[in-house]
């Protein structure tokens, strides 16, 4: 791996060197704000090949043989702006665009209209800006990321309500959640039913759910990569908003006029304040809330260079009655160091904080007990971007992670039921090398081909436990501090490619390896704060993901209608399922309990978006399978995953009926998700047992939700801005099914009966948001 | 610890329940033995029968003609048909430390279980802890008794109220966490079913990890409520051989009664 790394640096001043055409290269932003513009596409009229789209600092490099040239820059929303250049020496160009606002005229709307979508090799991507998500309905009237992707083809929902999703069959911890470069560990709060995304917060989100870019790596469905505002660096601003479950507050400002800028947004429930209002002592002592913090400042330090901070910072409490208390969250930090090496290469260097806890107090009776638990990481990221020629990119890296697991901690009174106990930590050095080329071959075909290569060793100190087919421990060994106990090593190719068919039509295809090495434990239907992150280790293997796909894309009516539709394969290697009853908390050896096996997944997703106009909005479906395979299990068969659902289909519409109003709704529906009940019961111990014949043999009835939404747009000035989100979530009452179980008939013993839980049947909210 | 739940946030959120009639599908009948030697005085029992269908009365069909012996090692109990179903041991005494094996003929079928009943436990008392949770006040028993240090202790709690079994929960618990310690442990129960003034029961049970393992993997799969189903339930693994259903179990008793207060 060392030789792969010096061969890059040894090539670098060569390539660097080897093009001797001048270079236009800047900043692309916001007029109004000066917010960095990501994806924003720059082009020189002249050479339609030399387009490229600002990369996640809002950077751009293009060059060109010497001359006379326009430069042509435009995002969605905003005005295209037009500039003549003259190319005889690098120059530096920053880019203003102004927001196209909530004008309606054609004109204005057009300019957003690109076919990115078509030209682009990469596959499986799906970008959405927080002010395209303001519009669409969602429960609590909390404008969610984490909802609002769940409508997107090949992104399932794990329940009413909830921020976690299945991607293209893969599980919740299979997705790699990414704030500012920092991995988020659990984006949920409140059971799952809030997102850890405050929206005031977020600039851009991507989610990459096909050919993951060899930049990425560590987990083995999808990345969903959020980036943070960096404040407003032309003027002070506050902005907020005010709802039935929770207020948000946003403040932002330059810190020296265009040159740098702080946000901080931060956000609170309130739905203990209503339980202090009971006049029932023991409902008025339970508290439940969280908040949430979100911190950036940015610095330009020179033309070339540029530093940034931000930090996030969450956390839940649940409090019932003195006696139990839950406390759980995640903090991160970021800091980061743009510098333009050249013109042509640039260079992000971050160094990363990550943590997720929780902490659980028990005092009843004689029990004063308190059990902790986290994982940690500290993080070097060193990412180069090198704009070689037009149409030909080159991006590479490297990656140095230290994971420290902590899997629990308990203290406890001696007058308690408990032993104080003490689960060794486990400790961990996940890193990589990258490379990416991207490169236009002629006018039709674009190729990204790329290879990361990542090394996981297991670190002592600790003692390492082997285990029989059974579960029973074999052998230990012990290792001392720092020394490794095993590594892993895996290449991970990536490629994709697109063949442009006409001018709005392309196909595309990609390949990619994706591996895992941190693995979430949970065996109940629904995500707990609790689950147990275990890392590889003699036992524990790293997954291996290998997906292909194939899709066909065209836009017509000139870009203003998006069609899309792509078939996916993937394989996945060493998943993890749990021996029957397993114990997860608190569990030395907590290894013992897993079992290994394989899963598959297939699927056609189709997509069509209609992106200009008073109505806007779109249709997705997916039509999917998952399995699994694992020895002990359906007799080593395949069966249905969880979360393996035929159909899948989300309708979104946002009309805008006039200045002041604008109406949206949308609809879901999906299979419901394969589960193990009962064929049968007998008797034990004078109760009833339930007999069960196979794993996911059953289906959960169909799910179905219509939500609807209206927002009534306040008077609106350069500086001030104020809207009314009123809707509801669940239109028409339907009660789709969160749990069934299966239990003694109450009014006759003799009789056992199914009970169907639901959670969430028209839940209205009104939010007012507001900015000065 | 074991059934660490948030029931809290469900009651804010006024889940909605009702019963619902699900196609179900009826398994082949299957055999299902139960089966237990104490340390009290004999005769003991072993019940054989059939399991039916979900939807089907709670009446399980006895299975009868079968050959049952119990040996202790040195001697094997023949035991006799009784009643339809239930076969009685003649002179078998339970005690701790030794193995029992069942052997079990049905036909052409047979059926083999072992298990090795565990030194005994005393249950010193029991008491009660009045809760409060978010809806109302629920009274649940305690059982308090000393863990004996550095030895893996399994236990299993039966509950009588009034004389009459509590059917609706399954305790099993060992002392992972807690060897060594004096223990109250929380029989809770998942709704009010004590009320003040009962005449509440306990039976400690001492039994081996294979039937705790059985016990405890039942008690995960027959969760109920919205957040307490297990996401994979599944038959719990029985020490009983050949595919039959039930468990065979070797234990100690202890037994404590109070007045719930």
């Amino acid at each position: 791996m060392q030789r792969i790394l010096s061969t890059i640096f040894l090539l670098l001043p060569f390539l660097v060197h080897a093009q001797g055409r001048p270079t236009v290269s800047g900043t692309v932003r916001d007029a109004a704000s000066g917010e960095t513009l990501i994806g924003a596409s720059v082009l020189l009229a002249e050479q339609p090949h030399s387009a490229v789209l600002s990369n996640t600092f809002g950077f751009y490099s293009i060059n060109a043989p010497a001359g006379h040239y326009t430069l042509v820059v435009s995002f969605t929303g905003y005005k295209t702006d037009t500039l003549p250049i003259e190319l005889s020496k690098d120059v530096t160009l920053d880019i203003q665009l102004n927001s196209a606002g909530a004008v309606l005229q054609e004109a204005v709307v057009s300019a957003s209209r690109n076919n990115n979508n078509v030209v682009k090799p990469l596959m499986g991507v799906q970008k959405l800006s927080v002010t395209e998500i303001r519009d669409i309905p969602v429960i609590f009237g909390e404008k969610d990321i984490l909802k609002t992707i769940q409508l997107l083809p090949g992104v399932q929902s794990a329940g009413d309500g909830n921020s976690g999703f299945y991607v293209r069959g893969g599980a919740i911890d299979q997705n790699l959640i990414l704030l500012d470069g920092a991995t988020v560990y659990d984006p949920s709060h409140l059971l799952g039913f809030f997102s850890v995304f405050n929206s005031d917060a977020i600039k851009d989100v991507t989610l990459y759910k096909g050919a993951i870019p060899a930049e990425y790596g560590g987990r083995l469905s999808s990345v969903l990569d959020v980036k943070m505002n960096d404040g407003n660096s032309k003027d002070y601003s506050a902005s907020g908003g005010i709802g039935l479950i929770d207020s948000r507050l946003n403040i932002e400002g330059p810190i020296k006029k265009d040159d740098g800028s702080f946000i901080i947004s931060a956000r609170r429930t309130y739905a203990d304040v209503f339980l202090k209002l009971s006049k029932d002592t023991n409902t008025n002592r339970n508290s439940l809330y969280f908040y949430d913090l979100n911190l950036k400042a940015n610095y330009k330090l020179g033309e070339k260079d540029h530093l940034y901070l931000s930090g996030y910072f969450g956390q839940d409490h649940l409090g019932i009655s003195n006696s139990f208390d839950l406390t759980y969250g995640n903090s991160t930090a970021t800091l980061r160091w743009n510098h333009l090496l050249t013109s042509k290469l640039f260079s992000n260097t971050s160094l990363i904080y990550s943590k997720y806890n929780y902490t659980i107090g028990i005092n009843s009776g004689n029990n004063d007990v308190g059990i902790e638990s986290y994982i940690q990481d500290l993080h070097f990221k060193e990412d180069f971007e090198y704009y070689l020629s037009s149409g030909n990119k080159l991006t590479f890296g490297a990656d140095v992670i230290d994971h420290t697991i902590s899997p629990g901690v308990i203290t406890a009174s001696t007058s308690s039921n408990f032993n104080s106990l003490n689960i060794q930590d486990h400790h961990g050095l996940e890193s990589a090398l990258y490379i990416n080329h991207a490169v236009s071959v002629g006018d039709n075909l674009n190729i990204d081909y790329g290879l990361r290569a990542g090394l996981y060793t297991v670190l002592g100190p600790g003692t390492f436990y082997t285990y029989d087919q059974n579960g029973n421990t074999l052998d230990s060994t012990n290792y001392a501090s720092g020394k490794t106990v095993v590594n892993y090593f895996n290449l991970e190719p990536r490629f994709s490619t697109s063949y442009k068919l006409t001018d709005n039509s392309s196909i595309k295809a990609s390949y990619a390896r994706t591996t895992q090495n941190l693995h979430l434990l949970s065996n109940s239907t629904s995500s707990n704060p609790t689950d147990v992150w275990v890392s590889n280790s003699n036992n524990v293997k790293p997954e291996i993901g290998d997906q292909v796909s194939l899709g066909y894309y065209r836009n017509i009516k000139e870009n203003a209608y998006e069609l899309s539709a792509e078939i996916y394969y993937r394989y996945m290697q060493n998943q993890i399922d749990y021996r029957n009853g397993a114990q997860l908390i608190a569990n030395t050896n907590v290894e013992s309990q897993l079992i290994y096996g394989h899963g598959r997944a297939y699927g056609l997703e189709l997509y069509a978006r209609k992106k200009v106009g008073r109505l806007t909005g779109w249709i997705s479906y997916t039509l999917s399978r998952t399995e699994r395979q694992f020895p002990g299990v359906n007799n080593y068969s395949w069966y249905p995953a969880t979360q393996d659902r035929t159909h899948d289909l989300s309708v979104v519409g946002i009309y805008k009926l006039n200045k002041k109003w604008t109406l949206s709704s949308d609809f879901v529906y999906y299979t419901g998700n394969a589960i193990t009940w009962p064929s049968g019961k007998y008797q034990v111990e004078g109760q009833v047992a339930f007999l069960y014949t196979s794993r996911n043999g059953y289906r959960m009835p169909p799910y179905n939700r219509l939500d609807f939404s209206a927002t009534l747009q306040g008077k609106k000035t350069k500086k001030t801005d104020s809207y009314w989100i009123f809707s509801c979530y669940n239109v028409y009452g339907r009660e789709n099914p969160y749990s069934i179980s299966f239990q003694q008939d109450p009014a006759d013993p003799a009789k056992t009966q199914a009970v169907q839980y639901a959670l969430f049947r028209w839940v209205p909210s009104v939010s007012y948001n507001f900015k000065f | 610890m074991k059934k660490f739940t948030i029931p809290g946030f469900v009651c804010l959120l006024c889940a909605c329940s009702k019963t619902v009639k699900l196609p179900l599908n009826t398994a082949a009948s299957q055999v299902v033995i139960q089966g237990e030697v104490t340390d009290q005085p004999g005769p003991y029992t072993v019940q054989i029968n059939q399991s039916v269908g979900f939807y089907a009365d709670n009446t399980f069909p006895a299975v009868s003609g079968a050959s049952v012996e119990i040996s202790d090692g040195t001697t094997t109990d023949s035991l006799t048909e009784t009643s339809p179903g239930i076969y009685t041991t003649h002179t078998l005494q339970g005690r701790s430390g030794s193995t029992y094996t069942l052997k079990v003929g049905i036909g052409d079928s047979t059926y083999t279980a072992s298990s090795t009943m565990p030194a005994p436990v005393t249950l010193d008392s029991v008491t009660f802890d009045n809760s409060s949770r978010f809806k109302k006040d629920q009274i649940n028993a305690q059982a308090n008794f000393q863990d004996p240090p550095n030895v893996k202790n399994y236990y299993q709690f039966v509950i009588y109220i009034n004389g009459v079994q509590f059917t609706k929960d399954i305790y099993a618990f060992d002392d992972r966490l807690t060897d060594g310690k004096y223990i109250t442990q929380n029989l809770r129960m998942d709704s009010t079913y004590l009320t003040y003034g009962d005449n509440v029961r306990v039976n400690m049970f001492c039994v081996d990890a294979n039937v705790y393992n059985y016990f405890n993997q039942l008690a995960q799969s027959n969760g109920t409520g919205a957040f307490n189903t297990a996401a994979a339930p599944g038959n719990p693994t029985s020490n009983i051989s050949n595919g039959a259903y039930g468990v065979f179990s070797a234990h100690t008793v202890s037994s404590n009664a109070a007045i719930a207060n």
